[in-house]
């Protein structure tokens, strides 16, 4: 009986803010343990939070085999990684200290604002390892500032956000564009006119979201995926592509997937120069549709890993930057930039609408002032097509020293 | 049971859950889990700064109490503080669920109740589907340092399906959920899981795009009650007000913000997926009226907001589990029943739109739906499918906008989501309410 053991061990001190105060201090020290057992083509699992004993755990896995689930796969075997992302984590001393020093400028410098929510330290350690020589190990620690922000004259429940996600925390690049954010939130400008307007978002998680449900390779073989039957095919504009992408450094979380899998510099590509050239899939999705496997398996500790397991991991798709002028791309047109817009959704045949609450006018270098709320409309096949401008590295809105992207294209305004 | 430290305020919420799922791809069973599991959040107050501890190591709360304290400024007169003056205290227990508890339901009948389910889905539009059955158990005890020690219970269980529905080029992924608070409440639903796939696939095949614009939007019960949580319910949590004058002239108690017909409660103790007996402070749950009649009444509160902006407790101090601190959530929140049958509303209708179930919404300064299932309505008629992005709002101006409220009522459970609140995210709620008609809301 081959068996795999799965350890996440989570730490965070957290400064829980309110009115640009600290108004609490959380500590969090969480294990969670997941054993699976392998026998006859079929899985067992247990799982508990705690430092539970591996031989209780063990014991719960082999009962679950009852359960009669199968799980006719190879084991990821023989594979050793081990990757440490972030050596010196923030002590919970540093991380309150940055959070006072943080909050008594805001407090100095903008008294017309109140802020409020979190500045945290995060240290996570998970190990994957098995019987069959599989023994992988990602440990990494992050800092983030996740803030609220309300201006004091408005009667909004929040008027925007600033945010900065790091292993380090550079404060010299967090002020400079915070005050720049800040001075253009105090600053109130028209919608340029035009009923079609080029939008920048640093957030593209609505559209990947969208790809997610699409690129599904069980979906996609089903025939339920808006992309079903077009493998290939030219889907989006040439210089768009799409990839399963676990390099830590773009984003910090495992390199490897819940069944231990590790990709080929850590990604997998699913659109290519606007064409489909893959669907993601598990190994169960990749044997049952004879589609290639894509390290996709996603799921809780104790979860049976899949593609469509738990939303809490969902797949890392990202955009590869294609362009590196946003200034020259943009023709000297003035753009809008989204900082926060909720609600908004596809249509299952990719039409889109979204409210943004939110939004400073960009001129192509910086942001001049806080637009009013309008909505913005599109269409999937438009916005990944003829109106798709590019997505650029940010090196205009640092949001922390993870790599984040801006990408702009058109869309309809409706104000 | 614990030993608190001097001139300090603490407080323990130990949480035991029993949770099960058993989840399918078609009629094929992709796991079976069945966990018991134990957690702590500890906090301590010293007057000026809140110091939490989040643990699995349930046997070490004593540690965590006194680590915390180390951190913490003790103060001789924490006791006369008016937060810690506003903590009720209870002794109490409260355990609902020994009767019918799911942990006493074998594995294996909660399994061929989900197959018997699944069994009824044969439309070949249906490629492909994936559910679960899951229940789940919880047992809270809360102890604090004024002299609290409450136990209680709180149990659901619930199914939910995704379709992936194909209809030629028409496709779609509909998710189906039902809740209840015991496993009997489980059975017995093949007609409402024949109807839901029925009406999703037919949807599906006829859907139309939506013309966008203005339109005159009546809500179903589910609907309802997303419209009431995005559009009014955050508002009325009060830890948005606190320090905060403009919000506090905008949103004065005694303020008209919609019509008479208009009456909006959150409810602790109804039964469902917001039912909270006791809060995570050890607050008894209050009915509280947040608008009645039209009129501003209530707000929630957690004990920091109701002493700081001195109002009554309501017992909405929650935590979505015990890695978290409680801060103010809606309970069970739903729009008051109306006296005016569904028939006639609608038949006032002469070009508008009826939303019967939704994706999700939200509730910024603009509050958004996105629809799953919405229908045109000609001429006082439910008529074509049509397939709309999203519906938003001013929250600021859509409540007065609510013009008919329906005799007809239902409150409404789901697993598988919940509300979120910036780092806290799914926490169950309940909500829904009667057929709500909205004059004027912008349609994508």
């Amino acid at each position: 009986m081959k068996q795999e053991f799965i350890v996440i061990r989570e730490k965070e001190t957290a400064a829980r803010v309110q009115n640009t105060r600290i108004n609490a201090v959380r500590r969090k020290d969480i294990v969670k343990k997941g054993v699976r057992v392998y026998e006859n083509g079929k899985i067992g699992i247990s799982g508990a939070i705690g430092d539970i004993s591996d031989d209780v755990l063990v014991q719960g896995a082999v009962e679950n085999l009852a359960a009669g689930i199968d799980y006719p796969y190879p084991l990821t075997e023989n594979t050793k990684d081990h990757r440490n992302y972030n050596a010196k984590p923030m002590t919970s001393e540093e991380l309150v200290d940055l959070a006072e020093s943080i909050l008594s400028t805001l407090r100095r410098d903008y008294p017309d604002f109140s802020f409020s929510e979190t500045i945290a330290a995060y240290e996570i350690d998970m190990e994957m390892r098995n019987t069959a020589g599989l023994d992988l190990k990602y440990s990494d620690a992050i800092c983030y500032l996740g803030l609220i922000l309300k201006e004091k004259k408005t009667a909004n429940l929040f008027d925007g956000f600033i945010s900065c996600d790091g292993r380090q925390f550079d404060l010299d690049k967090f002020w400079d564009i915070t005050h720049q954010v800040l001075e253009a939130y105090r600053t109130p400008v028209a919608l340029p006119p035009g009923d079609t307007l080029p939008i920048i978002s640093f957030d593209t998680s609505g559209t990947l979201d969208f790809l997610r449900k699409s690129l599904n390779g069980e979906r996609y073989a089903t025939g339920s995926s808006l992309f079903s039957g077009k493998m290939e095919q030219q889907l989006f504009n040439e210089k768009i592509t799409v990839e399963i992408n676990r390099n830590p450094l773009s984003w910090p979380k495992p390199f490897f997937d819940m069944e231990g899998v590790v990709l080929k510099d850590d990604r997998y590509p699913l659109i290519a120069a606007g064409k489909l050239v893959g669907v993601f899939t598990d190994k169960k999705i990749a044997a049952q549709y004879n589609l290639p496997h894509t390290g996709a398996a996603g799921g809780e500790y104790d979860d049976m890993p899949g593609i469509d397991a738990s939303r809490s991991t969902p797949l890392p798709l990202r955009f590869k930057s294609d362009s590196t002028d946003l200034k020259s791309a943009l023709k000297g047109q003035p753009a809008i930039l989204v900082i926060a817009s909720s609600g908004g959704d596809f249509t299952p045949d990719g039409s889109f609408a979204a409210p943004v609450q939110v939004s400073l006018l960009f001129d192509g270098e910086k942001v001049v002032g806080k637009l009013p709320e309008f909505t913005m409309r599109s269409h999937l096949y438009k916005m990944m097509g003829e109106d798709y401008i590019g997505t650029f590295d940010n090196d205009i809105l640092y949001l922390g020293d993870l790599p984040t992207q801006l990408q702009c294209c058109c869309m309809t305004i409706v104000r | 049971m614990f030993k608190f430290p001097q001139g300090l305020y603490v407080d323990v919420r130990i949480e035991e859950t029993f949770d099960t799922k058993i989840s399918f791809k078609k009629l094929e069973l992709e796991a079976q889990k069945v966990r018991t599991n134990k957690g702590a959040f500890i906090r301590i107050f010293d007057g000026n700064r809140w110091y939490y501890s989040s643990t699995t190591d349930v046997e070490g709360i004593q540690e965590h109490i006194d680590a915390l304290a180390k951190m913490a400024a003790p103060n001789p007169d924490i006791l006369q503080h008016p937060l810690v003056q506003a903590f009720e205290v209870h002794q109490d227990t409260l355990l609902r669920h020994d009767q019918d508890s799911v942990t006493a339901i074998p594995v294996q009948k909660k399994q061929q109740l989900m197959e018997s389910y699944l069994a009824l889905i044969t439309d070949p539009a249906v490629v492909h589907h994936t559910s679960y059955y899951v229940d789940n158990k919880t047992i809270k005890s809360f102890y604090s340092s004024k002299g609290s020690a409450i136990t209680f219970d709180k149990q659901t269980c619930g199914i939910r399906l995704t379709l992936e529905i194909a209809c030629g080029e028409n496709k779609d992924q509909v998710t189906v959920s039902k809740a209840a608070e015991n496993f009997a409440g489980m059975q017995g639903l093949e007609a409402f899981i024949t109807e839901e796939v029925n009406k999703s696939v037919a949807f599906t095949r006829d859907a139309q795009p939506v013309v966008p614009g203005e339109y005159t939007v009546l809500l179903s019960p589910e609907a309802t009650g997303v419209f009431t949580h995005e559009s009014f319910g955050h508002k009325s949590e009060s830890d948005f007000m606190v320090g905060d004058e403009t919000m506090k002239a905008e949103w004065a108690l005694g303020k008209a913000i919609g019509q008479e017909l208009l009456t909006i409660i959150d409810d602790g103790g109804e039964s469902g997926g917001g039912y909270t007996p006791y809060d995570d402070e050890g607050t008894k749950a209050a009915k509280t009226e947040i608008i009645s009649r039209g009129i501003l009444t209530g707000r929630l509160h957690s004990a920091a907001t109701s002493a700081a902006l001195e109002e009554p407790l309501t017992g909405n101090a929650r935590a979505m589990n015990f890695e978290f601190e409680p801060i103010v959530r809606m309970t069970t929140t739903y729009i008051a029943q109306g006296n005016r049958p569904l028939a006639d509303i609608i038949a006032e209708i002469d070009d508008g739109i009826y939303v019967d179930t939704v994706k999700h919404g939200s509730g910024m300064s603009t509050f958004t739906l996105a629809p799953a299932r919405s229908y045109k309505i000609e001429k006082g008629r439910i008529t074509t499918p049509l397939k709309i992005s999203v519906i938003t709002g001013s929250v600021f101006e859509t409540l007065a906008e609510v013009d008919a409220v329906s005799s007809e009522f239902k409150l409404v459970t789901f697993v598988g989501g919940g509300c979120g609140k910036m780092e806290q995210w799914p926490l169950p709620v309940g909500f829904g309410g009667p057929y709500t008609r909205v004059k004027k809301l912008k349609v994508q």
